[in-house]
């Protein structure tokens, strides 16, 4: 192989390197350059590290009642106070981050696993299929989701599994259409072409081809599905169809909290705050991952 | 205003509309009758004569065909039938007197999202990049980030509780319903709550539209010719940019029709949605699903009214 002087293989090498920076290396860094992305992942990662320590240790049982005057306000042993039961907040703070994260993370689970299957469906075949998969899926973005949710737990029983179940059935059909644009305009793309001119088989287009090139998008919607499922899941809490207790949600924190809020507006703070800045990393990362994913977007 | 043909297109869509209706509450009848929580049917009662005489009454002791048949031809003369739980209720002129005291706050929540979304949105895209952008930009997302029941809650705190504490009593918020209709702080309060998560979402799609359409040439040109830039963004810029605003106007309604539930249990305010999560906790079936057909009704009647805005709003679109 010839190469001009002063070229070695190992420069070359470096080069490409340097130039070859993957997609994901890509945005990355563009993802770091954000602050308030950033400043949400930190906020994200000590969340879900509570979550595994209430695993474990509280500083109180979180069911305990009567370990304060009831209604008592923050202090050194009770650094959230006590709510209308005489129980510790912040112990009930830290379980609620577990249901929380679960309904978030297990609804986008289902999601994705719904939304994958049907938006490859009617967007690769098309034709008749695509006719009746975007019927039903407009049909779901007339419903009211939250009755929906709510008249299936009702319907179905309280659990985890059914409130994340209800939740997911009224949020499917937004990764669906995402997945079936992305399909529709990526099985025209020269590469799809080239693929199946070269005798790839819809399997191998699919998930060789396609879905790789449709998983930043599908990110992002999942980024943004899971602040979602968490309001949802704290809405039926708040009107008492929520996980039972005595686990705690925060939604149904809130909601017992806010009885009492002219005497004590901690016991409806706590949960709230919690709450709000939860949704809100999951938001900011969301817009710092579209951000970061998809620069053309940029504003 | 309209021609022969939008009539007809109108006519169209309020028949469809009826269909929508009749599907959605068959289904809603069917689930509630098939699904695990069978209706009154499960529920124990302590006498057997009892309770087969008011199975009797409500037409449960018929086949679910028979029952079917009897709802909708209820259903198709507008009769909901009658409340499970408070016997004698007839349950359309009940969801009628809600209706109304729902659309004040509902209609006060609209006025909230669209006017406080759009001019924060004109603002941040007239001052991209500046502070002020930065300001409004991130209210918004901290504004769809709090539900509903949290903006609630607080500002229940600072009208209900520390005015009533800043003017030793002589001004706050008390909530609750008084009369048939609301008093003004009565409306306002909750339907700023329910309004303000998506005023944020309308402030960011404004943004991101007037972006767009301030760098288009016809704007340039009636800067170029003379008129301010006042004129320029609110006669040339704005009217395009709410385009997209228009399209979300759809899921608005119903965003706000199902925050109702919440707010309107908060605030004690005897609506629709408070009506609806009484009735569903009470497993009061008929009325949850008379009120599943009237929200389906709203809903495809709000979505009736976005397609007609657009002629507003767009000339070159015709039905």
């Amino acid at each position: 192989m010839a190469t001009a002087p002063g070229i070695t293989e190992k420069f070359i090498e470096e080069t490409l390197a340097h130039e070859q920076t993957s997609l994901w290396g890509d945005a990355w860094r563009r993802l770091r350059r954000n602050r308030l992305a950033l400043a949400s992942t930190v906020f994200l990662t000590l969340l879900i590290l509570v979550a595994i320590v209430a695993q474990f240790w509280t500083p109180y049982t979180y069911y305990a009642e009567g370990i304060a005057p009831i209604y008592q306000g923050p202090s050194t042993q009770h650094l959230l106070g006590v709510d209308d039961f005489g129980r510790d907040i912040l112990s009930r703070i830290m379980l609620g981050a577990q249901v929380s994260l679960k309904v978030g993370i297990g609804t986008q689970v289902i999601v994705i696993a719904v939304g994958v299957v049907v938006g490859l469906l009617a967007g690769f075949y098309r034709g008749f299929l695509d006719t009746i998969i975007s019927t039903v899926i407009n049909i779901f973005y007339g419903i009211p989701d939250l009755l929906v949710a709510l008249t299936l737990v009702l319907l179905l029983g309280r659990s985890l599994g059914i409130i994340i179940f209800a939740i997911a059935f009224t949020q499917w059909m937004n990764m669906a259409r995402l997945v079936r644009g992305q399909t529709l305009a990526l099985r025209e793309r020269e590469f799809v072409e080239a693929a199946r001119s070269g005798g790839a088989k819809a399997n191998r287009i699919i998930f060789r081809h396609i879905l790789p090139n449709a998983l930043g998008p599908m990110i992002v919607q999942a980024t943004i599905g899971v602040p979602m499922a968490i309001l949802f899941e704290a809405f039926l809490s708040f009107l008492g169809l929520g996980v039972p207790p005595p686990t705690p949600s925060w939604g149904a924190m809130a909601a017992d909290g806010f009885h009492a809020i002219r005497i004590s507006p901690h016991i409806v703070l706590a949960p709230a705050i919690a709450l709000s800045l939860t949704l809100m990393a999951f938001n900011f990362l969301g817009d710092g991952l579209r951000d970061a994913l998809d620069p053309r977007q940029k504003r | 205003m309209f021609t022969r043909g939008a009539l007809l297109y109108i006519g169209q869509r309020l028949v469809l509309i009826v269909f929508t209706a009749v599907a959605v509450s068959s289904i809603v009848f069917l689930g509630v009758h098939r699904l695990p929580g069978d209706a009154l049917l499960n529920e124990r009662r302590p006498d057997p004569a009892a309770e087969a005489a008011l199975l009797h009454y409500y037409h449960l002791d018929l086949p679910l065909a028979q029952q079917y048949v009897r709802y909708l031809t209820g259903i198709l003369h507008g009769d909901l039938g009658e409340s499970y739980v408070n016997r004698g209720v007839q349950i359309t002129p009940l969801l009628l007197r809600e209706a109304r005291v729902s659309a004040e706050v509902g209609a006060a929540a609209i006025a909230f999202t669209i006017g406080l979304g759009v001019v924060l949105g004109v603002i941040a895209a007239v001052r991209q990049n500046t502070w002020v952008d930065y300001l409004a930009t991130t209210t918004s997302v901290i504004g769809y980030s709090m539900p509903n029941f949290v903006i609630a809650s607080l500002l229940f705190l600072l009208f209900g509780v520390f005015l009533y504490q800043w003017t030793g009593g002589a001004v706050y918020y008390n909530s609750g319903w008084t009369g048939s209709w609301g008093t003004l702080d009565q409306i306002i309060v909750p339907g700023f709550a329910l309004g303000f998560p998506y005023a944020s979402i309308v402030a960011r799609l404004t943004r991101a539209s007037m972006l767009e359409v301030i760098r288009q040439d016809y704007v340039r040109t009636a800067r170029a010719k003379g008129l301010t830039a006042r004129i320029v963004i609110i006669r040339h810029a704005l009217r395009n940019a709410l385009i997209p605003v228009v399209t979300i106007l759809g899921p608005l309604v119903i965003g706000i029709v199902t925050g109702s539930v919440v707010i309107e249990n908060i605030f004690g305010i005897p609506g629709l949605g408070k009506e609806f999560a009484t009735s569903i906790l009470n497993r009061d079936y008929n009325i949850v699903i008379g009120l599943f057909t009237f929200y389906a009704i709203i809903i495809a009647l709000a979505n009736l009214l976005v397609d007609l805005l657009y002629t507003v709003i767009d000339p070159r679109i015709r039905y």
